[in-house]
């Protein structure tokens, strides 16, 4: 709760300060003011659930995650001077915006009453409607914003009818008093099932699942690519960790896990082929994040009692690679004259080994190869879900993970082909040292997963 | 009293249905009004005074004038209205005439719906309101602050003239809005 006040604050001072125009403070204010959060959240020390009512718990789980949030977003604003260093105008606000948003991903990753959620879920996406919008002279980057403000409020009231079902039964936005009124039910009940049903599709919505997954390539393509990057990591954390919460409430009856199933396979299935078809690399990482929620969602449907370290530490290391990845991206959309297509990487090796190898690690580690935090990752999601019994489902997931092999190993191999004209990568001191931070960690993470698991 | 309730309840199925069959935007808007306005008188009949003034404020005062506004500004008072073809109207009464269906099986069925609460006469006051709001509440009204004041923001942020051109956008990649 505490760092849910500081990082509120932090963002109304990152909106004062842009009256000064000085950006340069904006991003060292904004990391220390995360710091202090983090700090704050790792010493343990917050308000009791009794003070407020019974709306937010800050419990491990949600301790967890919102440090895992707090750390990818200081990463993310790292990133911020280099991208806003030829940008003269609304860096602060942008900034405040992504602060807000975070602030959302905070209280999803805690509540315990329906109410919160549906705030968590709105302070989480409408800063994001702006920043998706955030190159005002480009079309795409409108599109996007309209897109993703249409497809975001119909999944609301998708939300919201299911909160409303839920509420009429038991009477209570309480989720206490929901998971004692599903344990007391016997037989099955049509609007309870309709109540989980309506909530599950909005919270699909924001992790990307697949019959609501179309707003993703577009509004991954046309945001600016620091808000995708945000977007692509932070955000889907927050629904992760918010979906999560719901679930290990309502125990998974029989009626949420078929439609769970059904969505885990469409989800893969979509996800990973559609991706291998893709040639900008936004798009391939928008179907690349579509595939991994499908990966996300199996684990939530195996609903163990370790699936929350799994999810934090599925969710850690896929952020750490993004990150990392869409930096490199920038640096080579740069040095291609604004490209994004896959082909920009080419001759990245030749021109600079270490961020190139930077990037073969990152990417292995989307794709799942052994030694990275990758293969750990899905390895984790498998046995969670031999253990809950799923073998189908698991079977066809390793062989979606194996198609998945495919796409990222196409641009790796970009990587080491040589340049059809000249181009020179510009690396700032401080992308460099944020890749290569994220290529140690998610290496380390690999070698030493005791360290999150 | 039950004879306030026909009366109010008339009035408003009538306005609903001038709603959706007045052929001027206008006419529209303003049986939108008092459609409602009659809802109000609901939320006063079961004693919600609070609710029935944000009702008149926000619904009739705010957003219905906005919407008058436009229609104005747009000089949308003519009728526009085109005949749509035989066969998309066809379609419209086909899946009207389902869904009515479907209506009716259900009602006739009936849903498993939990017995109602007693009802409470004092529940819509304005002190009751305030207590819940700043007691067992406080958290989300303080949460909702937050999100305001992101839109805020966030609206500001699009709306405000910068004068320069968006550098990280390439020159060649896409048409440019030249008039934006």
């Amino acid at each position: 709760m505490s760092a849910l006040i500081v990082i509120s604050v932090l963002a109304v001072a990152v909106l004062y300060l842009g009256i000064f125009s000085n950006k340069n403070v904006l991003a060292p204010v904004t990391i220390l003011g995360l710091v202090a959060a983090t700090a704050l959240l790792a010493s343990g020390w917050y308000i009791p659930h009794d003070l407020l009512h019974g709306m937010l718990d800050f419990d491990r789980t949600a301790t967890a995650f919102s440090m895992g949030m707090a750390v990818v977003a200081m990463l993310v604003f790292a990133f911020g001077p280099d991208y806003y260093a030829r940008k003269q105008w609304h860096v602060a606000e942008q900034y405040a915006l992504m602060l807000f948003s975070l602030v959302g991903g905070l209280l999803l990753a805690s509540w315990t009453n329906l109410l919160m959620l549906f705030l968590g879920i709105e302070v989480l996406s409408i800063p994001l409607y702006v920043l998706a919008g955030g190159k005002k002279r480009s079309l795409r980057s409108s599109e996007a914003s309209l897109k993703y403000f249409l497809l975001g409020s119909f999944a609301t009231a998708f939300l919201l009818m299911g909160i409303t079902l839920l509420y009429g039964l038991t009477g209570s936005f309480d989720m206490g008093v929901l998971g004692t009124f599903m344990a007391a039910q016997a037989a099955p009940n049509m609007m309870l099932n309709f109540g989980l049903f309506f909530v599950l599709a909005g919270m699909a919505f924001k992790v990307g699942a697949v019959p609501l997954h179309f707003w993703k390539p577009d509004v991954y393509q046309g945001a600016p690519t620091l808000v995708t990057t945000f977007m692509a990591t932070v955000v889907l954390m927050a629904a992760i960790v918010g979906l999560h919460r719901f679930i290990d409430v309502t125990g998974m009856p029989q009626s949420l896990a078929a439609t769970m199933a059904l969505l885990v396979l469409a989800t893969l299935l979509v996800g990973n082929l559609l991706a291998l078809r893709q040639t900008n690399f936004k798009r391939l990482m928008a179907y690349s994040s579509v595939s991994h929620s499908g990966f996300l969602l199996l684990a939530l449907l195996a609903n163990a009692d370790t699936v929350g370290s799994t999810l934090l530490y599925y969710t850690f290391t896929y952020a750490l690679a993004t990150v990392g990845l869409f930096i490199l991206f920038t640096i080579a959309k740069r040095a291609n004259n604004g490209a994004e297509h896959l082909g920009i990487f080419k001759g990245l090796f030749a021109a600079n080994p270490v961020m190139a190898l930077c990037a073969l690690a990152l990417l292995l580690s989307l794709a799942g190869i052994p030694l990275t935090a990758g293969f750990v990752a899905k390895y984790q999601v498998f046995l969670l879900a031999i253990g809950a019994g799923w073998l189908k489902v698991m079977a066809f997931g390793v062989l979606m993970a194996l198609v998945g092999i495919y796409y990222y190993v196409m641009v790796a191999r970009e990587l080491f082909l040589p340049a059809e004209q000249p181009v020179t990568f510009t690396v700032a001191p401080l992308n460099g040292l944020v890749i290569t931070l994220c290529t140690i960690a998610v290496l380390a993470l690999g070698l030493w997963p005791a360290w999150l698991i | 009293m039950l004879y306030l309730f026909y009366l109010l309840a008339a009035v408003s199925i009538i306005a609903a249905v001038v709603v959706v069959a007045a052929r001027s935007p206008i006419n529209s808007v303003i049986a939108l009004v008092v459609c409602f306005l009659s809802i109000a008188g609901h939320y006063v009949l079961l004693n919600a005074q609070f609710l029935a003034m944000v009702h008149v404020i926000v619904y009739t005062g705010a957003i219905l004038v906005l919407m008058l506004f436009v229609i104005m500004l747009l000089n949308m008072n003519a009728t526009v209205e085109q005949r749509k073809p035989l066969a998309v109207r066809l379609m419209a009464v086909v899946t009207g005439g389902m869904m009515l269906l479907v209506l009716l099986a259900a009602t006739r069925q009936g849903l498993a719906l939990p017995a109602p609460e007693a009802f409470n006469p004092g529940i819509g006051l304005v002190r009751n309101i305030g207590m819940s709001l700043f007691q067992d509440f406080l958290v989300p009204f303080e949460v909702s602050s937050v999100l305001f004041l992101s839109a805020m923001a966030g609206a500001m942020m699009l709306a405000k003239k910068d004068g320069t051109e968006d550098v990280n956008l390439p020159p060649s990649s896409e048409p440019r809005d030249k008039a934006a």
